[in-house]
């Protein structure tokens, strides 16, 4: 009988971590070049001491586990903000920094430069070029992103902007900070860069909604559930185990 | 409960972000404001199954890992130097920038300002001053006897002095540019100081070395677009509610529980 309290209970951890995931979404709603995650669960058949004498009675117990999660890729909403030093990519491509522990990825073009003229992002972190890092010298002047990524000033052409693709972008790591790691990066072919305008978060509010309402509502009836067997088994040792009766 | 925390997180970023968005609002008339803009990012991720471990002796591996996010933080509220329109005034010495460049202002504890805000004024002694009171470098004093002030668009400042007959030039207004603009210091008042993050002010004269010209006659207005102001307020409040949502729902998951038997 307990085993139907512990399935129960992998039930609720599981959806406690989705309630996690939606949560984490929802609080990245504003964050520009931030993409959704989605939490997947298997069916976990628990290995029984199953022997072939009581083979037709012992039925095999499937538990929920949390396996992965999964990013969602898409692009998110691309606003104009007319700054010229936002990029927005469209397509499948990531933007290349350069950070202590090595190369890192983002989506998120909201570029900067710093005192040095250096083109970093929001983190201060150098943006890559495929030459390295980018430096603009105070005096240039209108700086240009173009759709293949070049970059053109008033100093003449700067070099070609790092953008990767990857052919299984959900192996990437999240590292916070807009960033993601890990994978084989790949020169972008499909990816077009959009001056001026950036990147949304593609998280969409009312499917985050949704699902919390549906987790909630799930956490609900199996605590409900729990409820109801530890209904049954006082009940069952009040009748069972009064001798009197 | 996670979630409750990282719903949080959500809410005080989203009320940064109406914070900025509202002084944006506050300021759409301030003369040579620079709208800012609230950036956010997301929080570490707490790695529950990390992809490309191993799942069996045989080197098989986990495709995908769980990662779970907690929340997020805001990065900057980084200014948007972009240029904003410029309106006709006919004051003699209000100074629109067009393009690059700020204003020098020597602030009265000894620091350097730079502003946008071109409305000057003549103090007791004749001297190009700021609305506050605070000298425009290099100092440059109008003569009370001078008649038709000109300022040229490379800065110049020209006048007729008494009953002359040509004009007599009182001085050459600086401007300043820094390799990271963004990285300036607010203080209010339209002044901005500078940071290690800008890097040194480079002075130059107008409509030289890439540094835009002044206009005279013009006041340059708040580069604050109301329309996406009021878009960027609802998407806020909207990012907001739904985050208390996400309280209210791991509130309500939490509460199942402890009611438990």
């Amino acid at each position: 009988m307990e085993n139907a309290q512990l399935i129960g209970l992998s039930r609720q951890i599981a959806l406690k971590r989705q309630m996690n995931v939606v949560a984490n979404n929802v609080a990245n709603i504003n964050t520009n070049g931030y993409k959704a995650q989605k939490l997947l669960f298997e069916e976990y058949i628990m290995p029984r001491a199953a022997d072939k004498v009581f083979g037709a009675q012992d039925q095999p117990l499937s538990y929920t586990n949390a396996w992965a999660t999964i990013n969602d890729f898409s692009g998110g909403p691309i606003s104009q903000t007319g700054n010229f030093l936002d990029v927005a990519l469209q397509g499948d491509g990531f933007l290349a920094v350069q950070t202590p522990g090595g190369e890192r990825y983002t989506r998120a073009g909201t570029l900067k430069i710093d005192n040095s003229g250096l083109l970093v992002d929001n983190s201060g972190n150098p943006v890559l070029s495929e030459g390295g890092q980018i430096r603009f010298a105070p005096t240039e002047t209108d700086i240009r992103f173009n759709e293949d990524g070049s970059i053109l000033t008033s100093e003449g052409n700067k070099g070609l902007l790092r953008i990767v693709e990857f052919e299984e972008p959900q192996i990437l790591i999240r590292e916070g900070s807009n960033l993601f790691s890990g994978g084989e990066p790949l020169a972008a072919s499909n990816t077009k860069v959009v001056q001026g305008a950036i990147e949304r978060s593609n998280v969409s509010g009312v499917i985050q909604i949704a699902e919390m309402i549906r987790v909630n509502r799930a956490y609900q009836s199996m605590a409900k559930m729990m409820e109801r067997q530890d209904s049954m088994r006082s009940e069952a040792i009040g009748v069972l185990g009064n001798p009197s009766r | 409960m996670k979630a409750l925390y990282t719903a949080a997180s959500g809410m005080a970023a989203q009320e940064r972000n109406v914070e900025v968005i509202s002084n944006n609002i506050a300021n759409m008339r301030t003369t040579g404001y620079k709208r800012q803009r609230a950036e956010f990012q997301d929080l570490i991720y707490q790695t529950v199954r990390r992809a490309g471990s191993l799942t069996s002796a045989t080197g098989t591996q986990v495709p995908v890992g769980i990662e779970i996010g907690s929340g997020v933080k805001t990065a900057s509220t980084a200014r948007i130097m972009s240029q904003g329109s410029v309106e006709p005034t006919q004051k003699e010495l209000d100074v629109a920038i067009r393009g690059e460049g700020l204003f020098v202002i020597n602030l009265p504890d000894g620091r350097t300002g730079y502003t946008r805000d071109g409305a000057f004024e003549r103090d007791n002694t004749g001297t190009l001053v700021t609305m506050d009171g605070y000298e425009l470098q290099p100092g440059i004093v109008i003569p009370d006897t001078a008649r038709s002030i000109s300022i040229s668009e490379d800065g110049m400042v020209e006048a007729f002095l008494g009953n002359d007959s040509t004009a007599t030039q009182l001085g050459q207004i600086q401007l300043a540019r820094f390799a990271n603009k963004t990285g300036l210091e607010s203080i209010g008042g339209n002044l901005f100081v500078e940071t290690g993050a800008s890097g040194n002010a480079q002075l130059g004269s107008p409509n030289s070395d890439s540094f835009g010209g002044v206009m005279q006659g013009y006041l340059e207005l708040a580069n604050v677009n109301a329309v996406t102001e009021i878009a960027d307020l609802i998407a806020a409040q909207r990012a907001y509610e739904m985050n208390s949502r996400v309280v209210s729902g791991a509130d309500e998951m939490m509460s199942s529980v402890s009611q438990l038997r």
